[in-house]
Formats: structure tokens, C-alpha cells, sequence
């Protein structure tokens, strides 16, 4: 089986993100950018799956600028096999996005599409919806366990209120959520072991997909700053508050 | 906020708050810190949080010895947990040479009660027991010190400080400084302005935006610094599970890398070639607690030299690479003093090891603001040891050099190649075509040594005596036999005129101003302990002006100085003339038959004596012949327009073939004065001797009205003085000298250091100058010196073993 991860560079999950001055979107500049953690677990989960024999070829595909190479290098370093990045300048919408990578996957045809439910850094949450529509493969979202099974996949999903078990057909997508495993760092020597592995790069013109984006950002601004709290003596006080002025319990 | 403070310290990192914290501590309750955001939010909070009590510097080895001893206290005292982990540190060693430069600093250790071990190689295993130690042939270990945590160590002395009424306010940032028609400091800030005493700049990373608001250039920008962090090892986790204490934070010098545990995982930080300096123009506004990305090729050799050292390295995964801006200066010491031209402006800047040195520099800040000076020589890391080229891409260039320098081996003669030349005296073309193998001080540019014919003009820097020795020493005995020329165009020259000049300089010197037009004397300025503070050879001019020297390395420590004590009438005036006088010496016994050639003015002792100066012409020339020089023997500076100095030059090359007249450079022109015993500045003369002790009492009068320095020097007369200067003469050793920082041991007790040595080449013989307890000066006294970890028998010998009497001087 081959599995294709798409990963997504975002800035990083530790810095604090700041608007432009002039508000068309946030700072870039300088600011340290790293792989966004979702597809950080997708990456893990899929070394997994070749680790034990159930996958043969992982292959990451990234969108965006050039220096989305580098999260594709942090994929290979972690065990990934070889790399595709489809380059441009353009801002990519979860709809773009999802007919790049379907472009690639009729290329590749594999068994399955291992991702991150959402990227952190506009939340969508659309891609992997998206992209299954569109190829018409079964779909499984927020998952937090993959077990492989001769033609398909049974997933839990983390949904309001529980989980929920379900059995997925081949080939799938998966998107994965938090608690699915903890992703390992790549030593030293397998970093450097991942420059020599390929990446190919093509253009959203070769794979014949229009990329214009069809949301005009007018305006970003900062969430409004939270208010000082109050500090309670004791915690007869807190439940008195929390009852009659938040009117929560 | 409040409207007025006595000080007002610009950055809340942990060398601002080390400051306020000693301010505090010292009684100015009244203090404010101002922080642009939060505290610790340039660069504190990325710093790998080492405490390295290693530094060759005898000032910055002192800083670090006092923020280590303080913050192992600061828990008890403020309650809150500074994450201080004493697990040591080794500084590994694969060379001869880096075994003596380890010596060369336990020398310095031990001066300044640091204790260390020097260790074998299976010593390091037994310590260590995850290294490699192919390879090694030494180590120094420090059982004392370790790592902390930087942002509760500033936490701590934060709340240390607000305990003692001092005010730190966040989200307040200083836009501008100007002075009030009173003459205190206007601070305007985001929260409205408060005007002060004083001004603490500890900006760090932010230096350059601190120099548009001081509207000085401060010599420090920072560089971007990288360290890794590991995921959890395995054979660490085993080896601490199994019981192993925490390892010895790692030092391998010559892979240039620091490694130390962290959770049980590691972090590896290298001093990488190619790190670029950033912020040349100030912080980017974008730019917050913000960090670069990491650059993989710039570590690698770092890594794998690593993964050699210490193989469990090699499967670790790498969870982070932090790559942060750090503070650096051209020379890589910190800035820590008075900013010039600027009166109540403190600069704390430039710690490329801010949380080491914070607790130190704070200390000594805080003295110098309440007590008026520093108890400690600081004029390592004072802000005036650099000039106006110290700015733009003299910063860039050499602030790079000093981070890929970090782990280098830090000879005593080395002399670093960026930004050079950068000011040169005329003859520069000359010299070199002569053999002038070049060093740089103050940016300027002065021949070390001379190649001769066959003799590649290469340094070749070490501990001990090099290959250029034989050489220096040819210069050396030619000035003593024969005749030479020394090139000291970087020397430092004012005039000091008007109809207060006298009075004025009359009352910042220790001694009575020479009486006669033509008269020269060596006059000091003292500090309030009677140390020499500067040192100027003072000749009165014709018109009652006066015409001062002092070192090159001086121009801004002395002009800064003499600008801030004028009177306010305008009734003197300060010009600096380093740059449009050039001066050239000639010397030996010969000179008088060279020089004389050249001019009609009688050069005899009768119609030209020593210790006079006279306005003669040489060739077309027209200059300052002054009858006195550094090295001892007959001889004159010629003090001349700068311009003319290639004509000079070549009648002196002209009139002196008949005689073979040498060039003679620094290194010999050191090792001259050594033999005579004349003491240098900034070296042997400092702040932390007095000028009696100095054994220079002859340049004091103590009757001639008050002068700085006066009651303390009055207080050792009446109560004995605590220390004397010794010259001595080493026995027994044959490839090396003293350099200056020896210990001095009366069997296993220190009776004092060394502030200089060479080897005297005319007399033969190996020489120290230093300073001991009062009793060990007397001549034939004898005890031992520690030369590069041997100690070797010592004599004192009497002052000036070279010309005792001033025979040849004055011939």
C-alpha cells in the first residue's frame, strides 16, 4: 500500500501570532514557521503503518512556496520516503488545495490518505472533507486509532459527547486528531539523510488546477484582549460567583 | 507611574534586572526599571542558561565568580527557585596548546579564588561516563558552577529588588531621552515621562535603538546563536535511572560546542562559523519574542564532532533548534561603565553571557553609580575601550568574528584579521615592505615584529615563546646597542589650552604641572582609592598650553574624561590631535648621531636634556622633538604633522643607513620597557593599586593642594601600604615568560600577582612585573612563580634591571 500525507507549513504552534499593521494578514516575516501539528501525528501515524509492514511507500505532498520544502524535509527526516511539492505564491483555500492534491493522488493512486483534520493556522477544517467528495473515497475524520484491516480501515473518531467506531472502505482519508499518538523527533543523522531524498516539484499549471482564491480577505484583526480576573478568597466565594454573576453551575 | 526617579534602567532582562536589584541592594531604593513588554523577553528567556565561571579575562572572571557565589544565595533570600543545577563543567582538551591556554587561565583562577581541577583523560571518563574520549589529552574541570534557569534567576532578583522598594513597570517603552535645563534625564516612555538622576541602558538586543535615542554609537549588536534540544535518550534516561548523578555541563573547545542535559535529553550549542550579526539598524518592529529559523549546515560539524564525543548523541531526536539573537561586541566582552560624552549615562550592555554575567556586572555597576567607582579593574569590558569606528559594519564584521571565536584558542598575541587595516599611519606601506607583521589596537594598525630577509612575516601565536622570539629579540638588543625606529602614530594626543588650562589640569593630576615651557613630566590622574586612572606624559607648551600622550588604546577613556571635568566658563579647551600628529621614536645610542644629521638644533644633553621637548625642524619638517621614550635608552619621540611623517621617516632611513638603523615593533618595545621597569597602563597601573603601591610615589605630591585619590593615599601613608610593586627575575625557564596574571607563592600561600612579563633580551633574563603583600618587595627576596601551571624559583630584583641609574637615558 502507498500512503500520501499532506502536510501543511504553518507558523509555529509555541509563537504568538501577530496581525500586519496594515491588517491584510498576519506577520510572516521573521517569524518561525514549523509543520503543522496535525499532519505532525499523520506523519507519525503513517511511519507506523510502513514500519509494520502494512504500507510500502509514504509519500508527503505539500503546497504553497518554496519554503514549504522544508516541512516536507522534516517529513522525510522522520521517515517519510520521498516528497512532492506543488509551488506557488498564491494563498491556497482548503478548495484549492483539496484539487492539488487530488491531481497528485490520480497520479499516485494510493491506498490511502493519511492528514490532519485541520491546520492551525486558519482552522478550517475542510480539506480532507473536501478531497474525499471530490474523489469519492470513503472519509474518516478526528481519528484517534487506525486499525488496518484486508479492505479497509476500522477508525475511531473523537466526536461531541464520545467516540465513535466506524469501518472505512479502500481506498480512504483519513484525518487524524490529537490523542492518535505523539510524533517523534528525527535524530541528527536521519535529518541529514533526508536532504538526499527526492522531492519533486510542480506547479498548480501542471496539474491543470486553477488556484485563484475565491474569498476576498477585507480585513484580519486581533481577537479583543481578555479582561483581568478577579481573585477569590475562597472557594465558598467562587461557587457564589460562578452561580450568580457567570450563572454557569 | 511616578514623575521623578533617581535612576531609571532602560530592558528587563537579567542584566537590567541584576542592576536594579544591586541598586537596591546598595540603598537607592529609588530606582525604575522601564520593560518595552514583558521581563526577560529579548533574549534572556532563550538563553541556554550556562554558568561557565571560565573567562581568560581577569575583570569578566571576577563578574562570573560573583553572579554564581549570588545566585546560589538568591532562594534562601528571596524564596523564589532559581533552577540552579551545580553539576560542574568540563572543558575538554585534544592539543598542547589548549592544555596551556587552560594553564594560562588557572593562573587568572587562582588570582581571583576561582577553584578548578586540571584532569586526566580517564578522570573525564569516570565524570562523564557517556563520553568518547578518543582523542583527549586533558581536561578542566570546575566543580562549582553548572547551569540555572534564566527567567527565574531574573524573577528572583526581580523580586529581590521590588522587595527593596525599587519599581519595575512592563508594556513600557522608553521613546526618547533628553536632558532637562537642570541637567537630569528626561525619560519619555508610553506611560508618560519621568526624569532622573541617571540612565541604565540594558537594552541587549535593542542597543542600536538605544544608540538613536542616546545619539551615541554603542559598539554592540547582536548575532544569531543556535543550540538544539533533544528528545529524551535512552542511555542518559538509563544511566540517570540507574542512579548516575547529573552530568557536567561539556565543553569542547576545539569542536567549538557547549552540551549539557536537559530532561533527560540534551542541549547542544555551537559557535558556528558564517552566523550572520543581526539588528545593525535596530530591532525590526515585527520582531518580538521572536526567534530565526534554525540553519542545519551551519551546525553540522558541530554535530558530528558531537555525536563522536558523546555517541548517544546520534539517535537523540531533535525536538527544537533554537535560534536566537544574543548580544556580541567586536571584542566580545561586555560594555559595563559610563557612556562618553554623556554625563549619567550607564551603559550595561553587549553580554554575549548575560545570565553568567549579570549578577557580577550588576554588582559592579551599582558600585561604581553609589561609591563613585568600580572596586574592581573593569577596563576590559568599560564602553570607552572603543571608538567612533566601532560602529555599522565594523560591528557586523567584527561581531561575527568574536562569536566564531568563542571556542578559539585565546593566545595572548593574537590578533584577529576582520576590518583590517582600518586606520594606518603613513608610513603603513612602508613597514610592511620592511617585514611589519601587523596587530590592531583601537583600529589602528602597529607593526608587532619585523620579518627580516627569509623570515616568512607570519604571527605565530602561543602560550609560550614563539618563532618570531628570536627576532623581537634582535629588535630589542638593537635599540639597547644600536639605533631603531618605532612607529607610535596610534598613541593618544591632546592640547589643552585657554586661560584656565593650567588650573584646571593642575587639579585633576597628582603631582605639580611642569614649571618651564619645553619641561615633560609623567603626571597621573587617581581615582578615589589612589588608582591610576589614566596616565598622561604632560610637556608645557611655549603659549602656557600643554601638549598630553597617553595610550592609543585610551583616545575615548581619556577624552571622555577630560571633556566632562571642564569648567563650564569656557575657559579651557580640549583638542584632540591623535589623528592629525603622527609620531615616530628614535632610539639607542645612536640616535643622537642619526637624528642630528637631520637638524641644526644641538641634540647634547647640555643644550638638550632629558625630560625637555624643543620645536625643531627635521629635513622640510617641522615638529616636537621630546627627549623621552617607552624603552630606556637615548632617545626622542618626534611628534609631527601628519603629513609629513613619510618625508620624516625617510630622512631618518637615510640618515641612519651608515649605522643599519632597525625598525623596532610592539612586542619588542614591551619587552624594552619590561627590563627598565616602567609600568604600563591599563596593565600594571589600574584602579585596583594605588599609585603608591604602584612604587611611584615620586610622581605624587602630596603638599601640592587636593587632588582625587589624596586622603586614601594619605590613609596608606599614615596606615602602611598594603601591597608593593616587584620586579623579578624568573629562574630555570627556557620556552616560555610571564605574560601578566601569574600567581605569586610563598610556598602554598598567594602573596600576590603578576601584572606583566617578558623576557629581557638584553639582560638575559626571564622578567616579571607584578604586585605583593607589603614585605615580599625587597631585593634578593625569593618565592615562586606559576607560569603555565609549573611553578618556578623567583628573585626580586631591584626596580629597572636594565640601566638602573638612568646612565644611558640621559647620556
Amino acid at each position: 500500500m502507498k500512503i500520501i500525507v499532506p502536510v501543511k507549513r504553518v507558523i509555529d504552534a509555541n509563537i504568538k501570532v501577530r496581525v500586519k499593521t496594515d491588517r491584510s494578514g498576519v506577520e510572516l516575516n521573521n517569524v518561525k514557521m514549523a509543520m503543522n501539528p496535525f499532519c505532525e501525528i499523520a506523519v507519525e501515524e503513517s511511519i507506523r503503518m510502513k514500519e509494520s509492514g502494512a504500507a510500502e511507500e509514504l509519500i508527503v505532498v505539500a503546497a504553497g512556496p518554496q519554503q514549504s520544502q522544508e516541512t516536507i524535509r522534516t517529513a522525510l527526516a522522520m521517515g517519510a520516503d520521498r516528497g512532492i511539492l506543488i509551488q506557488t505564491d498564491v494563498p491556497l483555500e482548503p478548495l484549492a488545495i483539496s484539487k492539488l492534491l487530488k491531481a497528485v493522488i490520480e497520479r499516485e493512486e494510493p491506498g490511502l490518505v493519511v492528514m490532519g483534520k485541520q491546520a492551525v493556522d486558519n482552522d478550517n477544517n475542510q480539506t480532507g472533507q473536501m478531497l474525499s467528495a471530490m474523489l469519492n473515497w470513503s472519509l474518516g475524520t478526528f481519528v484517534s486509532k487506525i486499525e488496518i484491516e484486508d479492505d479497509g480501515f476500522q477508525v475511531v473518531r473523537e466526536v461531541d459527547g464520545g467516540l465513535e467506531t466506524v469501518r472505512l472502505s479502500r481506498p480512504s482519508v483519513i484525518t487524524v486528531d490529537l490523542r492518535l499518538n505523539e510524533p517523534r523527533y528525527a535524530s541528527l543523522p536521519n535529518i541529514m539523510k533526508a536532504r538526499r531524498k527526492p522531492i519533486e516539484t510542480l506547479t498548480p499549471d501542471e496539474l491543470g488546477v486553477d488556484v485563484t482564491p475565491r474569498v476576498d480577505v477585507l480585513e484580519v484583526n486581533e481577537p479583543p484582549s481578555r479582561q483581568a480576573g478577579v481573585r477569590v478568597a475562597n472557594a465558598e466565594e467562587l461557587i457564589e460567583k460562578l452561580t450568580n454573576e457567570a450563572k454557569v453551575l | 507611574m511616578e514623575k521623578h526617579a533617581r535612576v531609571v534602567i532602560i530592558g528587563g532582562g537579567v542584566v537590567g534586572v541584576g542592576t536594579l536589584y544591586h541598586l537596591a541592594k546598595k540603598g537607592w531604593s529609588d530606582v525604575v526599571l522601564c520593560e518595552r513588554t514583558e521581563l526577560t523577553a529579548g533574549s534572556t528567556w532563550h538563553a541556554a542558561g550556562l554558568l561557565p565561571l571560565f573567562n581568560m579575562s581577569y575583570a569578566v572572571g571576577q563578574l562570573h565568580k560573583y553572579s554564581v557565589d549570588l545566585y546560589k544565595s538568591l532562594e534562601a533570600e528571596t524564596g523564589q527557585d532559581v533552577g540552579f543545577h551545580v553539576t560542574g563543567n568540563l572543558r575538554l582538551a585534544r592539543t598542547r596548546d589548549r592544555m596551556d591556554e587552560y594553564k594560562k587561565y588557572c593562573g587568572t583562577a587562582n588570582t581571583i579564588g576561582v577553584p578548578f581541577e586540571l584532569i586526566t583523560p580517564s578522570e573525564v571518563k569516570d565524570l562523564w561516563p557517556l563520553i568518547n574520549p578518543d582523542g583527549l589529552i586533558g581536561a578542566l574541570y570546575h566543580p562549582d558552577d553548572g547551569h540555572i534557569a534564566p527567567v527565574d534567576v531574573t524573577n528572583a532578583m526581580a523580586k529581590g529588588a521590588r522587595d527593596r522598594g525599587a519599581k519595575i513597570y512592563l508594556q513600557t517603552q522608553v521613546t526618547g531621552l533628553s536632558r532637562t535645563p537642570s541637567g537630569e534625564w528626561r525619560v519619555a516612555t508610553n506611560q508618560g515621562d519621568i526624569v532622573c538622576e541617571h540612565i541604565v541602558c540594558a537594552t541587549g538586543n535593542y542597543s542600536q535603538d538605544t544608540s538613536q535615542l542616546l545619539g551615541i554609537s554603542i559598539p554592540s549588536i547582536p548575532v544569531q546563536h543556535q543550540y538544539i534540544v533533544t528528545d529524551v535518550v535512552q542511555e542518559l534516561k538509563e544511566y540517570r535511572e540507574s542512579g548516575g548523578k547529573e552530568l557536567a555541563v561539556l565543553r569542547e573547545s576545539d569542536a567549538s560546542y557547549y552540551l549539557r542535559e536537559e530532561r533527560m535529553g540534551y542541549i547542544l550549542g555551537p559557535y558556528e562559523k558564517g552566523a550572520p550579526a543581526v539588528f545593525a539598524d535596530g530591532v525590526p518592529a515585527t520582531f518580538e519574542k521572536d526567534l530565526f529559523p534554525g540553519d542545519l549546515d551551519r551546525l553540522m560539524p558541530h554535530v558530528e564532532a558531537a555525536i563522536n564525543r558523546v555517541p548517544s548523541f546520534e539517535t537523540a531526536g531533535i525536538k527544537d533548534i533554537v535560534n536566537g539573537p544574543i548580544a556580541y561586541t567586536p571584542d566580545g566582552s561586555p560594555l559595563l561603565g559610563p557612556a562618553w560624552d554623556l554625563p549619567n549615562v550607564w551603559l550595561n550592555e553587549g553580554h554575549s553571557f548575560g545570565v553568567t554575567a549579570a549578577g557580577g556586572a550588576g554588582w559592579q555597576l551599582a558600585e561604581w553609580m553609589v561609591e563613585g567607582e568600580p572596586p574592581i579593574d573593569l577596563l576590559a569590558v568599560d564602553p570607552r575601550r572603543f571608538g567612533d569606528y566601532a560602529r555599522g559594519p565594523f560591528l557586523v564584521a567584527k561581531n561575527e568574528e568574536a562569536y566564531e571565536n568563542v571556542f578559539t584558542i585565546h593566545y595572548p598575541d593574537e590578533e584577529r584579521p576582520a576590518c583590517r587595516p582600518a586606520k594606518t599611519s603613513p608610513i603603513h606601506d612602508r613597514l610592511d615592505n620592511l617585514g611589519a607583521v601587523w596587530g590592531q589596537r583601537y583600529g589602528w594598525e602597529r607593526p608587532n615584529w619585523f620579518a627580516p630577509e627569509g623570515v616568512d612575516p607570519v604571527d605565530d601565536w602561543s602560550f609560550r615563546r614563539s618563532k618570531y622570539f628570536e627576532h623581537v629579540g634582535n629588535e630589542h638588543n638593537n635599540i639597547r646597542e644600536n639605533v631603531g625606529i618605532i612607529d607610535i602614530t596610534s598613541f593618544s594626543k591632546f592640547r589643552v589650552s585657554g586661560q584656565g588650562a593650567e588650573a584646571y589640569l593642575d587639579s585633576l593630576v597628582a603631582r605639580r604641572l611642569p614649571k618651564n615651557p619645553g619641561r615633560i613630566q609623567l603626571c597621573h590622574v587617581l581615582t578615589k582609592s589612589g588608582g591610576v586612572r589614566s596616565e598622561f606624559t604632560v610637556t608645557r607648551n611655549s603659549d602656557g598650553s600643554f601638549y598630553l600622550v597617553s595610550s592609543g588604546a585610551a583616545e575615548r577613556f581619556d577624552l571622555s574624561f577630560l571633556n566632562n571635568h571642564l569648567p563650564d566658563d569656557g575657559s579651557v579647551q580640549v583638542e584632540n590631535l591623535t589623528t592629525s600628529y603622527a609620531t615616530l621614536v628614535i632610539a639607542g645610542p645612536n640616535s643622537r648621531r642619526v637624528l642630528q644629521k637631520l637638524t641644526t638644533t644641538d641634540l647634547s644633553s647640555q643644550s638638550f636634556p632629558w625630560l625637555t621637548a624643543r620645536d625643531i625642524y627635521v629635513g622640510l619638517a617641522p615638529l616636537r622633538a621630546m627627549r623621552v621614550n617607552f624603552v630606556g635608552e637615548l632617545g626622542w619621540e618626534l611628534h609631527h604633522p601628519i603629513e609629513y611623517q613619510r618625508h620624516i621617516f625617510e630622512q631618518l632611513m637615510d640618515a641612519g643607513a651608515q649605522f643599519n638603523v632597525g625598525q623596532c615593533g610592539m612586542r619588542a618595545m614591551d619587552s624594552l620597557r619590561i627590563e627598565k621597569s616602567y609600568r604600563m597602563w591599563g596593565q600594571d597601573l589600574t584602579r585596583e593599586y594605588s599609585i603608591l603601591e604602584a612604587g611611584l610615589g615620586i610622581f605624587v605630591h602630596m603638599d601640592k593642594g587636593d587632588f582625587t585619590g589624596r586622603d586614601a593615599l594619605k590613609a596608606q601613608l599614615a596606615n602602611g601600604i598594603p601591597q608593593e610593586f616587584v620586579t623579578l627575575e624568573v629562574a630555570g625557564i627556557t620556552d616560555a615568560d610571564p605574560l601578566g596574571n601569574e600567581p605569586l607563592w610563598d610556598g602554598e600561600k598567594m602573596i600576590g600577582r603578576a601584572t606583566a612579563g617578558a623576557y629581557g633580551h638584553y639582560i638575559g633574563k626571564s622578567l616579571a612585573l607584578g604586585y605583593v603583600q607589603t614585605g615580599y618587595g625587597t631585593p634578593g627576596t625569593k618565592y615562586e612563580i606559576e607560569i603555565l601551571g609549573d611553578r618556578y624559583n623567583c628573585t626580586v630584583v631591584e626596580n629597572s634591571p636594565h640601566d638602573p641609574d638612568n646612565v644611558r637615558l640621559k647620556s
